[in-house]
């Protein structure tokens, strides 16, 4: 909980699409994000006074670039003060706001652009992939050597959460079902034909409950978006998206000492980020839920009181979820059909919570919408952090 | 090709008297002399009450599974051998939470909240991990 409700805004957001792209250098991803979200603002390139990359995980030297000024050289800010890295893996996105956010209303900056470049998706091979992710954020000392990695984790907290709601494989499927749904619609997603619970439950199994299709992929792919002052804000754009409220909690660092595997710290980020923005649950138009495996949409669905807990698979099967639909939830396809891009997951989700406020989402845009949750959690769901927005102040 | 070589414990010196008591098969936790709670992973200060005066206490070793999961396909490289393979979250008796591996069963017969005790798999020369088996 701060006191940054309704003090600071995004005035622009830019995106490229999530795919393999071997030809395609890692910086322009970066860039070229960066570029659209500063067109979108319609604001001067030499506005911006601070710049913030979040890291890349592909490469070290790429990840060193952004580190030092790159993107500040390449798009020729030159009234840009700072560039400083800010990186909590997929919280990233959710950290983007409120560190720009303080930035600003402390007077440090006054334009804020954040950016999130990634080659995860031509940069490894398939089998690099699950090696970096067997060893990135997880120990070396106590879980390492016992063969863990990320799809076993996914399925360990799945397991858990089966046996203690009596949540079924096939409403668990159908949140793969639902992201789907609103990829469909997404230019940018890497997965865009139709999906159906069957196929999800005949997909390879990886770690029991854990099947392929519940899995995500990681790709390349960047995004952007730019912070300034609420004052400011209204001067530049029409539709700026206010920073109402936010919340977080740490629960571990080694995913074995977790206290509750079925819950994090997701309960405690959504009360202090819905009192700060004076809303509920039943005031949010749109759920922007970090969705890397299902179970984690799941879990921060119901976490955030948007149901009962046990009841959010049903909801994603019955259809509340998916465009048109009473709650609709990770508009962009998420990681699992827009793609997982290292932090960028996280980023990307807070992008198209915006880009529904802002209303230029296009075919999949719900209609009036006036306020926004997103989510975001790093490493092995370490963290929890809540955001709301809004393209209003309540 | 060259077979993965298994992953060995990336050891923190505090930790060290943990990895020699499993080369003796004996599994042993952190408690602490003030607020009396046990500890596990190995800090060097009690996570509850910041007291340094942490002890070494066996562990009965008997403890349930939290969750659990079969690794099917897609592991890390160095356990495509061992597939199928079970990786569990052990709740032990003392209160403390470890990552394992569940053997010496049929696996699909293990269940949450299943009773399990240690039992110990040599590595390499350096070190013997901890595993769990069905009571």
């Amino acid at each position: 909980m701060s006191n940054l409700r309704g003090k600071v805004a995004i005035v622009g957001i830019g995106e490229v699409p999530t795919g393999r792209f071997p030809d395609t250098a890692a910086i322009y991803h970066a860039i070229e994000s960066a570029r659209l979200a500063i067109k979108d603002a319609g604001i001067n390139k030499d506005d911006i006074d601070f710049v913030m990359p979040t890291a890349a995980l592909f490469s070290l030297p790429f990840n060193t670039e952004l580190v030092t000024c790159r993107i500040i050289e390449e798009l020729g800010l030159k009234n840009a003060r700072t560039n400083c890295q800010i990186f909590a893996g997929g919280s990233s996105g959710s950290c983007f706001l409120k560190l720009g956010g303080s930035l600003i209303t402390a007077g440090i900056a006054k334009c804020v652009l954040c950016v999130h470049a990634e080659r995860l998706g031509s940069g490894v091979t398939a089998q690099g992939g699950i090696d970096l992710f067997s060893t990135a954020g997880i120990s070396p000392e106590w879980e390492v050597p016992f063969g863990q990695h990320y799809s076993s984790i996914a399925a360990l907290a799945t397991t858990r959460y089966q046996y203690e709601t009596g949540c079924t494989d096939e409403q668990m499927a159908a949140v793969c079902v639902s992201n789907r749904k609103w990829a469909e619609l997404n230019p940018n997603a890497r997965f865009r034909t139709p999906l159906t619970v069957e196929e999800v439950l005949s997909s390879k199994m990886l770690s029991t409950p854990l099947r392929a299709k519940e899995s995500n992929m990681l790709f390349d792919g960047g995004s952007a978006l730019i912070l300034t002052s609420s004052e400011r804000a209204r001067d530049v754009t029409e539709k700026p998206v206010y920073f109402l409220g936010e919340g977080s909690r740490v629960t571990h660092f080694v995913f074995s000492q977790e206290p509750d595997i079925t819950r994090y710290g997701w309960a405690g980020a959504a009360r202090d980020a819905f009192n700060e923005a004076d809303l509920t649950p039943k005031d949010i138009d749109i759920a922007e839920i970090y969705d890397s495996y299902p179970i984690f949409q799941v879990i921060g669905f119901e976490e955030l009181g948007f149901c009962e807990r046990g009841e959010a698979g049903t909801i994603h099967l019955r259809g509340d979820t998916w465009p048109g639909g009473r709650i609709p939830t990770t508009t962009n396809g998420g990681m699992l059909s827009q793609g997982h891009t290292g932090a960028g997951g996280g980023v990307a989700l807070v992008v198209e919570a915006a880009r529904q406020l802002m209303g230029k989402a296009r075919e999949r845009q719900v209609p009036g919408a006036r306020f926004a949750v997103e989510t975001g959690t790093g490493g092995t769901y370490m963290d929890a952090h809540v955001s709301i927005l809004g393209n209003e102040v309540p | 090709m060259d077979k993965p070589v298994k992953p060995v414990p990336i050891v923190n010196e505090w930790a060290r008297p943990f990895w020699e008591a499993t080369r003796q098969h004996k599994l042993i936790i952190q408690k602490c002399a003030d607020c009396g709670k046990h500890i596990f992973y190995p800090r060097i200060c009690c996570p509850h009450c910041f007291s340094d005066r942490v002890n070494w206490v066996e562990s009965s070793g008997k403890g349930t599974v939290y969750s659990f999961t079969i690794v099917e396909s897609n592991p890390p490289s160095a356990f495509i051998g061992d597939l199928p393979y079970v990786i569990a979250l052990v709740r032990l008796e003392e209160g403390v939470q470890m990552l394992s591996n569940i053997v010496e069963c049929e696996l699909h017969q293990i269940s949450c909240d299943m009773p399990v005790q240690v039992t110990f798999e040599k590595l390499n020369e350096d070190f013997t991990l901890p595993k769990f088996r069905p009571i």
